[in-house]
């Protein structure tokens, strides 16, 4: 799947703001530096509070005042450079499934009844077909966060942005829709970042997990994830991936003691 | 019969056999009605109360066949009537627009919030005499009673409602690089919808508290001035009357804003 393009390039990015109550600058992301092949999956995981959200709204271009540069794939003709599936309860109430799943054809200038016939080959994607008229509160959970990933893929992003989707679901529907998002990646050949703070779900979804150290935010590791695809979700169960988890848990622990968080 | 009927609990509504259930809203709104009224009507006829002071449910119903059949009553509530729709539907248009902008624009909200919050907190009683000196008392004074009287909660509940939207949506409508009009017809604008709403109603009602102030003050005609005169002359019966008719507005006026809330707010799950 990996291309030779690169999809995103990060250089130096150190993000800091001023907070209100206190006026101190604080700073919420030290340095970021990072490449990510075209094609591929890559998870940002860290502890809470670490800035990886932050790094996610710059690259999706919602905070601007940041140092260092941002490098990404020009958009394609129709298409956009970027589009970004929110947490949980971002799809518009007052939309239906449809309209929300269309919205960011419409804020291009296309016809309701052009961006609507794009969006409905989405929706079928997504696994939605049916469900079109329907409103966000008439939806679960799952299927909300199946609409909120529609809206994003309608607009041919060429890197999609994650941020933590699946927090606010169940466990038991958090591991269909990561079998799911898999699914749907493979059929839809997206770059992805995403955010979580769950190591399973980073490892079970990528092709590398970039582990992030607490606040203020940098690197420190990267860590490729050979495990063969398409992966069943019992893969979790197999000892390679039980290692890496492992692997992954000591190092953010190592963050969360040096924090004075333990077993935060 | 189908198996499907009979798996149904029995329909216990004879008026369910032709296929209408009343709703329990209407049920009960309607039992409260029948012993208000039936208390009312034995305590006069059972002389519990003088007639001047209380009337009764009949003797009322006598007065408005009366005036409704000699026509008086007719005048009054055209009056009336014009005095509210002009202040009202001035009031909406000027509301929602202000509120709006106020809402939008921080530095506006800077400049008149002062003025709002006093306007607002000063009975509109104590600027009729002023009212009457700058506008006379034609009809305009009447219509800026009503208008000052439902003005402010309008606005006020549109400016709270364009600060409604959760800063999310407005962080989906940048991230897919909506322009500002997108913005505010996608997010702000629905998202202020049943605080407009909620103004509206809350508008409609004292824009009826405006006609009846303006028409007791300054006043020939109208349904409150009807009120006003009918008190003086001790004619409780067509009191009562016009409080009547002020109340039957104030529910088709409800009625109907319900209905504009059910055609704006099929995106909610319904509370009963």
């Amino acid at each position: 799947m990996t291309g030779t393009r690169t999809a995103l390039q990060a250089r130096g990015v150190r993000f800091g703001y001023v907070d209100p109550t206190s006026s101190e600058v604080l700073l919420a992301i030290e340095r970021i530096d990072l490449e990510i092949p075209e094609g591929q999956f890559v998870s940002l995981v860290g502890p809470s509070g670490c800035g990886k959200s932050t790094f996610l709204k710059i690259v999706n271009g919602l905070l601007s005042n940041h140092e260092g540069e941002i490098e990404l794939l020009a958009p394609k003709a129709k298409g956009s450079a970027h589009a970004m599936v929110f947490q949980d309860a971002a799809l518009f109430p007052w939309y239906s499934v449809l309209s929300n799943v269309s919205y960011g054809l419409m804020c291009q200038g296309m016809s309701k009844k052009e961006a609507q016939a794009r969006a409905m080959p989405l929706i079928k994607m997504v696994g939605l077909a049916g469900f079109e008229s329907k409103y966000p509160y008439q939806l679960s959970g799952g299927m909300q966060q199946r609409a909120n990933l529609a809206r994003a893929l309608t607009v041919d992003p060429e890197i999609l942005l994650m941020d933590e989707p699946f927090a606010a679901l169940d466990a038991q529907t958090r591991e269909l829709m990561q079998a799911e998002l898999l699914r749907i990646w493979a059929q839809a050949r997206k770059t992805v970042l995403f955010i979580t703070h769950q190591i399973d779900e980073a490892i079970y979804l990528s092709d590398r997990v970039l582990v992030m150290s607490a606040r203020p935010g940098r690197i420190l590791a990267d860590i490729p994830v050979d495990l063969p695809r398409p992966r069943e979700l019992h893969i979790k169960r197999t000892p390679e991936f039980v290692a890496l988890a492992d692997r992954i848990w000591e190092l953010i622990a190592t963050q969360l003691h040096a924090h004075g968080q333990p077993g935060a | 019969m189908t198996l499907g009927s009979l798996a149904r609990p029995a329909n216990r509504s004879p008026l369910g056999l032709l296929g209408w259930r009343p709703s329990e809203r209407l049920v009960f709104g309607l039992i409260g009605f029948v012993v208000v009224l039936g208390a009312w009507e034995a305590a006069s006829q059972l002389k519990l109360v003088k007639k001047v002071v209380l009337s009764s449910p009949s003797l009322i119903w006598d007065a408005a066949i009366t005036d409704i059949s000699s026509g008086v009553i007719f005048p009054h509530i055209a009056v009336s009537g014009t005095e509210y729709v002009l202040g009202l539907g001035l009031a909406l248009l000027v509301g929602v627009l202000l509120g709006l902008s106020i809402g939008l624009f921080r530095r506006l909200n800077y400049l008149l919030d002062p003025w709002l919050s006093a306007l607002y907190a000063t009975p509109t009683v104590a600027l009729v005499p002023l009212i009457i000196i700058i506008f006379g008392i034609g009809l305009e004074a009447k219509v800026v009673v009503v208008f000052i009287e439902s003005i402010f909660v309008i606005t006020v509940s549109v400016m709270a409602g364009v600060r409604a939207a959760d800063a999310v949506y407005h962080d989906v409508a940048q991230s897919f690089r909506a322009s500002g009009w997108m913005r505010f017809r996608t997010v702000t604008l629905p998202a202020s919808t049943p605080y407009l709403l909620t103004g509206v109603r809350l508008g409609t009602g004292r824009g009826i508290v405006g006609v009846v102030v303006a028409e007791f003050l300054t006043s020939n005609s109208g349904i409150g001035f009807y009120i006003g005169l009918n008190g003086s002359l001790l004619q409780t019966a067509r009191v009562y009357f016009g409080i009547i008719l002020l109340g039957i507005l104030g529910l088709v006026l409800g009625e109907l804003v319900r209905v504009v809330e059910r055609r704006f707010e099929r995106w909610r799950p319904q509370i009963n």
